[in-house]
């Protein structure tokens, strides 16, 4: 019955992956990362209850930690960028191209 | 559950260089918490290069007294030949690169004051800079060493994002066109927490088919665990678009020329360098390790990605008109080069070991050239800073014939002409590719080589056949980057010339191969 | 049944001692009188209308959200810890104390660069 779980997962990263694709603030391209390591929490979780052992739930810690580092350095850069230019439009970082 | 637990071994005299590395970035955030404004970068300078020495020094030790031919710390980490001999080498890039970041002028002085604001001018003035670089690249480093050497896939997304996050941050730094070095930071961090999503789905997912995520037991669950398929291939899918967008193969390119463009350019030797070498050791410990048994379905795919990255690579290089996007572009066509070599990898053991030494062989030798290149970049300066425009080199090797020759050397190894060290690098790997049957992949190899070779001839025509401008550019060569000049130009001609000793080290280190 | 009887006790323990407290406090407290204390709102912050656009928050906020999440998430490798810490042994508890002077660090240096203060 772990079926379900692991179609929400799949979702989720859609999801997440399709708003990194679509969306234009900078911010909310990055809560989509987010979403996209949740995704995967919950497969990792879904697979050590489906295979019976505990590694599942502990990656999930790790895979915690790492997200939240990743927050305070993407929202430090963002930040950064929106002061210099007032705007988090991703379609506004546009100086280096070709 | 209590009792059931055994308490876990960790063969810290293994992990010694890894822990070397991480300590002293331990000890520099230490150091930017509690030492006086003045004396940072006193200590950090020689704190930070005596680490890279030391922790080689320890790399060099282990391979002397005896490669251990199991995982360590629990499976944790394989500490096995061409791991140390990748540790090896990162440690001595990073060194070389770090002489280069510890010279004036390349990082912000306050990274949180707005370019031209009246905050920024006070922090310039005040002399201010941020020595938190030396910790961020010390972490960086320790990332890249247990990179290469992760043996499951969890301790390889950890040390995935541990040698990202500083060099996301360290993009970010540079003391001219700061926005061009904001865009870099902000474009490398979505993208690269983009893809590092991709590689952590697809390690659920094996994590999913296997019941581990051991490398090894994945490898023995290919051939016992029946039925589930469709997560093993998504799953490697995944994975797989996770690694190449590390080393920069096409379709996952984009982000490398913007990314080398905006950084401090001793940040881009060190990515250009460093983390190719260790997001190489990872991907071949993936695929040969974990994915071994399953290369039949792999290989196609790889082909296509090695013939799209070094097509891509060497024809957006003839079109740059900047110095710094097309060394981008040339180190992606050598990501494609690279591929060849992990093509060539797995119909047998003798066949192993020689396409594995020769990725390492060519690994070395790509990477010092780069590093110089980038060296030779940051001393010709404009008043805005370095001159990144091609047209500003113009004439250089009649107003300064050295760096123009020391440049064209670099180009050259770049081309893969005999005599430098990008030549064995190519041959190496091209033969071990034949010997594998890829030649067709060969043939695409030779051919971009060639479309390669036209833009490093351009360059060097561009630079001793036509005249300078009367406002050329100036060239400064602080002390740091003469020793880097000297290292880079040193490594081509010696490896170009006297190839054999660095093939022997790299034959030992994958006659071993990785370890399972 | 006997199981349940230490957590009975702590429940009423618990009880009792916010009952005390609140019960104590007119009586022990001292009694100044603030306008602020009466507002709508009990936190003390005056109300202020709301800025046209939903407003920006000073960085200052977003420099304590993001030094919170930091530290709070690292904690959470304290809880395995914490089940199994008896058969982990010195072994366990040594690598413990490595992770939380670790993260301690990184406290020090936020601390010392006046991430801590609000003004």
């Amino acid at each position: 019955m772990t079926t379900h779980y692991l179609v929400l997962s799949a979702l989720l990263f859609v999801i997440g992956g399709v708003g990194v694709l679509v969306r234009r603030n900078a911010i909310v391209v990055f809560m989509c990362v987010e979403l996209m390591l949740n995704a995967c929490n919950l497969a990792f979780v879904t697979f050590a209850r489906q295979n019976g052992n505990l590694d599942g739930q502990v990656i999930a810690f790790f895979v915690m930690i790492v997200a939240a580092a990743e927050v305070v350095i993407g929202l430090a850069i963002i930040v950064t960028i929106f002061r210099t230019r007032r705007s988090a439009s991703v379609d506004d970082v546009n100086l280096l191209k070709y | 559950m209590n009792g059931t637990i055994p308490a876990p071994t960790i063969e810290y005299a293994l992990l010694a260089p890894m822990l070397v590395v991480f300590g002293a970035a331990i000890i520099g955030v230490l150091v930017e918490a509690f030492a006086p404004r003045y004396l940072r970068s006193a200590i950090h300078k020689p704190l930070t290069l005596l680490t890279l020495a030391g922790a080689f020094v320890i790399t060099i030790w282990q391979a002397r007294t005896g490669i251990p031919t199991t995982p360590s710390a629990m499976g944790a980490v394989a500490v096995d030949g061409p791991a140390l001999f990748i540790w090896g080498t990162i440690l001595v890039l990073a060194f070389v690169s770090v002489l280069l970041i510890n010279d004036e002028g390349h990082f912000v002085a306050s990274a949180a004051a707005v370019p031209g604001s009246a905050e920024e001018e006070r922090a310039l003035t005040e002399g201010a800079t941020h020595t938190e670089v030396y910790p961020l690249v010390l972490f960086a480093v320790g990332g890249m060493l247990l990179f290469p050497a992760a043996n499951d896939l969890l301790a390889m997304f950890v040390a995935l994002e541990v040698m990202s996050l500083p060099l996301y941050l360290l993009c970010g730094l540079a003391r001219r066109r700061r926005l061009l070095s904001q865009e870099a930071a902000v474009k490398y961090f979505l993208l690269g927490a983009f893809s590092s999503a991709f590689f952590l789905y697809g390690t659920a997912l094996l994590y999913g088919y296997a019941g581990s995520v051991d490398l090894a037991k994945i490898n023995t669950a290919l051939g016992s665990v029946g039925g589930q398929d469709t997560l093993l291939y998504i799953g490697v899918a995944m994975l797989g678009v996770g690694l190449l967008f590390k080393i920069g193969a096409a379709p996952f390119q984009a982000w490398k020329p913007d990314v080398y463009q905006g950084s401090p350019t001793p940040i881009t030797a060190l990515m250009a360098s460093g983390t190719l070498v260790a997001a190489f050791g990872a991907l071949l410990r993936v695929f040969w390790v974990a994915l071994g048994g399953l290369e039949w379905s792999w290989t196609p795919i790889m082909w296509g990605v090695a013939i799209l990255t070094m097509v891509v690579g060497a024809i957006l290089a003839i079109t740059q008109t900047d110095i710094k996007r097309m060394l981008a572009y040339s180190s992606i066509a050598h990501g494609g080069f690279l591929l060849i070599g992990v093509v060539a990898l797995g119909n047998n053991q003798q066949q192993n070991a020689s396409a594995l030494s020769a990725l390492l062989f060519y690994l070395v030798a790509y990477g010092f050239t780069t590093v110089g290149a980038f060296a030779v970049v940051t001393t010709v300066r404009d008043a805005g800073g370095e001159a990144w425009h091609l047209s500003r080199w113009a004439g250089l090797g009649k107003r300064r014939p050295l760096v123009a020759v020391v440049f064209s050397l670099f180009l050259l190894a770049f081309a893969g002409i005999p005599l430098t060290s990008g030549f064995f690098g190519k041959y190496a790997v091209f033969q071990a590719a034949v010997a594998a049957g890829a030649t067709p992949l060969v043939v695409v190899g030779v051919v971009s080589s060639a479309i390669a070779a036209f833009f490093y001839v351009r360059v060097i025509v561009l630079m001793f056949f036509s005249d300078p401008a009367a406002d050329g550019p100036s060239v400064v060569i602080p002390g740091g980057t003469w020793a880097v000049g000297a290292v880079a130009v040193l490594a081509t001609v010696v490896l170009g010339v006297f190839p054999q000793p660095v093939l022997d080290l790299a034959h030992t280190a994958a006659q071993s191969l990785f370890v399972r | 049944m006997e199981l349940y009887v230490p957590i009975l006790v702590l429940a009423v323990l618990a009880a009792g001692f916010a009952a005390f407290s609140v019960s104590i406090a007119p009586f022990t407290g001292p009694k100044r009188w603030n306008r602020a204390k009466l507002d709508a709102y009990e936190c003390g912050i005056e109300p202020t209308p709301q800025p046209v656009g939903g407003g920006r928050f000073p960085l200052k906020y977003m420099i304590t959200a993001m030094l919170f999440i930091v530290f709070d998430i690292e904690i959470i490798f304290l809880y395995p810890w914490a089940v199994a810490f008896d058969s982990l042994g010195l072994f366990g508890l040594v690598e413990m104390v490595l992770f939380i002077v670790t993260v301690l660090v990184a406290y020090a240096y936020v601390w010392r660069r006046r991430g801590l203060d609000w003004d």
